[in-house]
């Protein structure tokens, strides 16, 4: 029984076989996408490697996953030839020397001058960019008679509509989330970083407790203390939203498909005007980069060009994940109302810093906006905590 | 600690201790292997593998020629995965913690190195040559350029020579005025036709007249050449467009000027990383009280884990109970589930607005508790889900180690009129420690380190407001430091991050050794033999 | 210890304590059950009995060829059955040598094989991702991407806690049964296999169980080695599901969940007839 017990064992190693890793090799080319842009990118490497002959192999990873593993895995020779990220990540990457220019030649024109903007890290571009996204405001027709026109009517409407005693809650974002609050800070002149007169950020400049930052976040203290913002996290906000029981979602594009399947008669808009001011929400930038390591970066940068550049291809990523793409061309074949606010909202955003100083931003600005919901610290008082925490560190990394 | 008379008798070493002559065979059949391994090994520069090899090898000789070491012959199989899997992991930390490794420092110098060379150089102005590529049966390639001087260019190898338009060579079939073939069977290819080319033209230097040509993509030839060189004697990097020297400092190629380039590389630093963890005051401030909190949230993990798990599994020692086996089971299942999973769950569950156990909570009357927001309940919180995730663990482990006290005792206390609380206080306790007290110091150290129970749950929060640094209420002092690291200001900072965890290893390993020491457990380890 | 029946009184409290703990371990497992069948999909909206129960979450576990649940599942089985066994046998080896032969440097082996488990092990997946990739160079079948390469990694763990939990067993067991087969010519190898293992099965099951579940949902270093889906283990997958910060698939997560930890509990249900010792008292025991 032992013996054969270890027979077993000993057969079952033996068949485990050999998946050989994925790496990038001369010849083949390897892609690095998330769930959703490998479903798109493995039917376009099913027509490439049929007309071409060159086999090109698509590998779906966590979204996060793919820019940390980058870190390891390129240097050890084992990364990919093209990877798919947002341009935020720009700032770690290039300064890891992990990525190669690329260069879209005539097709330069046909992209978004502001998507072409947000993948430019210090005067070079480094992606091909294919969607952007920035945060509005989702409405729904069975709880708000009408889309208001200023953020001060958003409140009104969500205070009649709100109806705390059968659960039913009037406007939400979710809290903490720097990036969801940003655009009430914005509106009237908060910022993260300012600009250097190169035209790239100064990361000793931060904005996040100037007089329009506070302002902001005084607005978003009334609104909870009054009672018309809960506190809630994403994923109750979103199930609130979906069971009729929120009226007014502050967030992004990304959420359409799920109020879509919940069947929620909704109305998507950008965050109106605050005081008359525009809301300006982070604008991310979705695209196509080259590794540094890649063993084909001619190729890589053909097959950009000549694949995913195209006006069928930049269509089918879109059905598959609702952004506005960054591609004019199949901009211009979209009409979707809800694609239409993602853009003006954009059109009026600000982009993501991309410089690696942001990792130092997070946390201490989502702690402050905690401290805020709970009523612990003054608007003014938590932000300057955040700010002095922020500089020190960044401080502590330039001194070095 | 070195005992040569054990006190009874036994099997300390092999029958008789006579080496048998095939015993000789195998191990220098062994040798002979790993030597010839070893070679391929140093061949291939496979170091790290070497290293191992040679490792392994040493410990076979060792414990099967000396009956000294023979005890090392049952060690040797998990000795050998712990120091490759476990050990050579722990020694490369700490190594990192002397480096700059972290963003920005993420090549080594041979690899920054590496890629300034291949970077390429194309002068400002300089014209771009769109070309057509001709292709014979036998798979060569030949590009035909349209030079600047109005001349056409064609390639033959790597050199570019010029050619007359009416060449005889140049072939145009269809007579439309475009070249489309070229003597000798080849025949112009489509532009996308070069797709699978490409990978080997991207490495091939093409030269014309003194000028190096590069294929700069699918349709053009550009004047490309190198930027940097590098000089291994001088150790320096020239920017062959500018003649600036790049020497290195502090991990990057810095000019005189101050200049660095990106990126840099590792490099050694020192002890740079651990001062600035015992110096940051954003450390020193609020440690007293991740310290002490970090002590509690350990010492209550393993106090409801294993008060939990070892009531239960008493109870369900009793044979006389029915239905054990189903309780057992049912008891076992928050074990089932993978860590991460759950902790999303309880995430949920825990809500204040909607969550599960708020909602049954407001149904029996109680108001809503703030879980995760509260710093006292969001402690609580964290505790509870630690002791769902962990008293299955001490309940299996405790179930197993009551099965090695002998009945026997429990007889002679029951002759004697032992009460059950006396038998628990004087026989079970004192026995089932004996096996278990190692196990509670290590779940001491393992939650004294669990990031992964409070990074999910609460992340550390909620902030503690005023305190000026980012140290949370919830927050342990792997989840501090670690934050520090990996939110710092130029991004990640891995040798900040190592330094951390050799500190809180060298801490941990201190507690736990005075543990040890107190509770008497490796003196114990010598009287039950 | 237990004489006699118990009283009606004795069977009320344990089965009352018992039920309580019962149903502490299971309200959130309660909670994910009922989240797989609603068809909402989020976080709110979840009763504990569904209004319109569905199987759709669980359609849709299998239906997608890019995210091959079932093989996950297999695979995690695979690598945590194989990387458990070898675990017992190379713990059960370990902690016969301290327990029965006296060597230099025992104790401190001892100490130093769980003080080495105390080091916070985050940073390691770097190293070890270095080492399997030479590895994998060398031996393709043991690189990156391979579940003999995770197993190996596993294995590198299995001294440690085991040894002292499985030593303290070996420790009551008397010495006076191998002897007596060393009598009869047993080399002390042989006495091992055949007398002791027999005798300390209860904790063989004990670490063998403790090791399984260990790697069945071990995620942070098999995220690192396995990079293509049909190699991924279960918990490595189900990371799929809930990476993108902002999508919601309560449902499907909760299928999944569930269905992930079936194999475990099988497993355990298979072994508890064995947990209990099936010894004699008295025979073997001092």
């Amino acid at each position: 029984m032992k013996r054969l017990a270890a027979a077993l064992v000993l057969v079952a190693l033996l068949a485990l076989g050999a998946c050989p890793a994925l790496a990038s090799t001369p010849g083949t080319l390897l892609i690095w996408a998330d769930e959703v842009r490998s479903q798109v990118l493995l039917d376009l490497a099913r027509t490439f490697e049929a007309e071409y002959g060159i086999p090109v192999r698509v590998q779906e990873m966590g979204f996060g996953d793919i820019r940390d593993t980058l870190n390891v895995a390129a240097p050890a020779g084992e990364g990919p030839d093209i990877l798919v990220g947002a341009h935020d990540w720009l700032g770690q990457l290039v300064t890891n020397g992990l990525l190669e220019p690329i260069q879209l030649g005539e097709k330069a024109d046909a992209f978004l001058p502001t998507a072409l903007e947000a993948w430019t890290y210090d005067g070079v571009l480094y992606g091909l960019p294919y969607a952007t996204e920035a945060i509005g405001l989702f409405y729904n027709k069975a709880l708000v008679p009408r889309a208001p026109a200023t953020f001060e009517e958003m409140i009104e409407l969500a205070r009649a509509a709100a109806d705390r005693s059968q659960g039913i809650y009037g406007y939400a974002l979710p809290i903490p989330d720097p990036y969801h609050t940003f655009p009430l800070m914005s509106a009237q002149g908060g910022y993260v970083f300012g600009p250097t007169p190169e035209g790239g950020l100064d990361p000793l400049d931060i904005g996040l407790n100037t007089e329009g930052a506070v302002a902001g976040v005084e607005l978003f203290d009334r609104l909870i203390e009054e009672g018309v913002l809960p506190v809630l996290d994403f994923a109750t906000m979103e199930g609130l939203f979906v069971s009729h029981r929120l009226a007014f979602m502050q967030t992004g594009p990304w959420e359409l498909a799920t109020v879509r399947n919940a069947g929620i008669d909704y109305g998507f808009i950008p965050i109106p005007p605050i005081n008359g001011q525009p809301a300006r929400p982070f604008v991310g930038v979705q695209g196509f980069m080259i590794s540094s390591f890649s063993a084909n970066k001619l190729l890589a940068q053909a097959f950009l060009n000549e694949y995913i550049a195209t006006t069928e291809t930049m269509l089918r990523l879109f059905e598959l994940d609702p952004r506005p793409p960054a591609y004019l061309p199949a901009l211009e074949r979209i009409d979707d109302p809800d694609m239409e606010a993602v853009a003006q909202a954009a059109a009026v955003g600000i982009p993501m810093p991309a410089i690696p100083q942001m990792a130092a931003v997070w946390t201490a600005w989502s702690d402050a906006l905690t401290l805020v919901a709970n009523q612990e610290l003054e608007p003014k008082a938590a932000l300057d905590d955040a700010v002095a925490q922020i500089r020190a560190t960044i401080e502590a990394s330039l001194n070095r | 600690m070195f005992v040569t008379q054990p006190a009874r008798p036994g099997p300390r070493t092999a029958p008789g201790g006579r080496t048998r002559p095939w015993r000789w065979a195998v191990v220098a059949l062994i040798d002979g292997l790993a030597l010839w391994a070893a070679l391929w090994l140093a061949s291939t520069g496979a170091w790290l593998l070497l290293i191992i090899l040679v490792a392994g090898a040493i410990g076979i000789n060792v414990a099967f020629l000396s009956e000294r070491a023979y005890p090392l012959r049952y060690l040797l199989p998990g000795l050998f995965f712990m120091f490759m899997m476990v050990v050579y992991p722990i020694v490369y930390t700490v190594y990192v913690a002397f480096t700059d490794y972290g963003t920005g420092h993420i090549l080594t110098k041979a690899q920054a190195i590496r890629q300034f060379e291949s970077r390429l150089y194309e002068p400002p102005g300089a014209p771009r040559f769109p070309f057509t590529a001709f292709q014979n049966d036998g798979g060569d390639l030949r590009f035909l350029i349209p030079w600047e001087d109005g001349r056409w260019i064609l390639s033959e190898g790597d050199q570019f020579q010029p050619v007359d338009r009416d060449d005889p060579a140049l072939i145009d079939a269809d007579g439309d005025g475009v070249v489309d073939g070229l003597a000798g069977g080849y025949r112009a290819l489509p532009t996308l036709g070069l797709m699978r080319h490409l990978h080997e033209l991207q490495e091939r230097v093409f030269h014309y007249d003194g000028v190096e040509l590069r294929l700069a993509s699918l349709t053009q030839f550009a004047r490309l050449s190198p930027r940097y060189r590098y000089d291994p004697a001088a150790d320096q990097l020239v920017d062959l467009e500018t003649g600036t020297v790049y020497r290195p400092v502090n991990g990057y190629f810095t000019s005189e000027a101050g200049e660095r380039l990106t990126p840099g590389f590792r490099s050694l630093v020192g002890w740079r990383n651990f001062t600035a963890l015992l110096t940051n005051p954003r450390i020193s401030g609020p440690f007293f009280r991740v310290f002490v909190w970090t002590f509690v949230w350990a010492f209550l993990s393993v106090a409801s884990t294993f008060g939990l798990g070892f009531g239960l599994s008493l109870v369900l020692n009793d044979p006389r109970l029915p239905f054990r086996r189903v309780y057992r089971s049912l008891l076992i299942l928050p074990y089932a589930f993978p860590a991460f999973i759950s902790a999303l769950i309880w995430r949920g569950l825990l809500n204040t607005e909607v969550g599960v156990i708020n909602q049954v909570l407001r149904a029996v009357g109680l108001g809503g508790v703030p879980w995760l927001t509260d710093p006292l309940w969001a402690k609580v919180a964290v505790l509870l889900v630690n002791l769902w995730l962990g008293f299955p663990y001490m309940m299996l482990v405790t179930t197993g180690a009551l099965q090695s006290i002998p009945d026997e005792l429990y007889e002679a206390a029951y002759c004697d009129g032992a009460t059950s609380w006396q038998q628990l206080r004087h026989i079970t306790l004192p026995l089932l420690m004996v096996s278990v007290a190692p196990l509670l110091i290590s779940s001491f150290a393992f939650n004294f380190n669990n990031f992964n129970v409070i990074y999910l749950v609460t992340q550390g929060r909620p902030p503690i407001p005023g305190a000026g640094t980012p140290a949370g209420a919830t927050d342990i002092l792997i989840s501090y430091t670690y934050r520090l690291a990996f939110e710092g200001g130029s991004g990640t900072d891995y040798g900040l991050a190592s330094a951390v965890a050799v500190v809180i290893f060298i801490l941990i390993g201190t507690i736990s050794y005075v543990n040890f020491r107190m509770t008497g457990v490796l003196e114990r380890v010598g009287e039950h033999v | 210890m237990y004489k006699g029946r118990l009283t009606a009184f004795g069977q009320l409290w344990r089965h009352g304590l018992l039920l309580v703990a019962v149903l502490f371990a299971l309200g959130p497992i309660l909670w994910v059950i009922s989240a797989s069948f609603n068809p909402s999909n989020t976080i709110v909206g979840q009763s504990l009995i569904p209004a319109n129960p569905t199987l759709a979450h669980y359609r849709q576990l299998f239906q997608d060829p890019r995210h091959p649940f079932h093989l996950w599942i297999w695979n995690s089985t695979k690598v945590a059955v194989i990387a458990s066994t070898l675990t017992v046998a190379l713990t059960a080896l370990g902690a016969y040598a301290f327990s029965r032969f006296r060597f230099r440097g025992r104790r401190g082996g001892l100490f130093t094989l769980i003080l080495i488990q105390m080091f916070p092990q985050m940073l390691a997946m770097v190293a070890i991702y270095l080492l399997l990739l030479q590895l994998g160079e060398v031996f393709p079948a043991l690189g990156l991407n391979t579940h003999a390469g995770l197993i190996m990694v596993y294995l590198g763990g299995a001294l440690g806690v085991n040894t002292w939990l499985m030593k303290g067993y070996f420790d009551t067991i008397p010495r006076s049964l191998e002897e007596s087969a060393m009598m009869d010519g047993a080399t002390p190898f042989q006495a091992f296999v055949r007398i002791i293992m027999p005798l300390v099965r209860p904790i063989l099951i004990v670490v063998f169980m403790l090791s399984l579940i260990g790697c069945y949902s071990e995620y942070v270093l098999a995220r690192i080695i396995l990079q293509t889906t049909d190699q991924y283990t279960l918990p490595v997958g189900m990371q799929l599901f809930i990476s993108d910060q902002y999508s919601s698939r309560w449902g499907i997560f909760a299928a999944g969940a569930l269905l992930g930890a079936l194999p475990i509990v099988i497993i355990f249900l298979v072994m508890q007839r064995q947990l209990v010792s099936g010894l004699t008292s008295g025979a073997v025991k001092e």
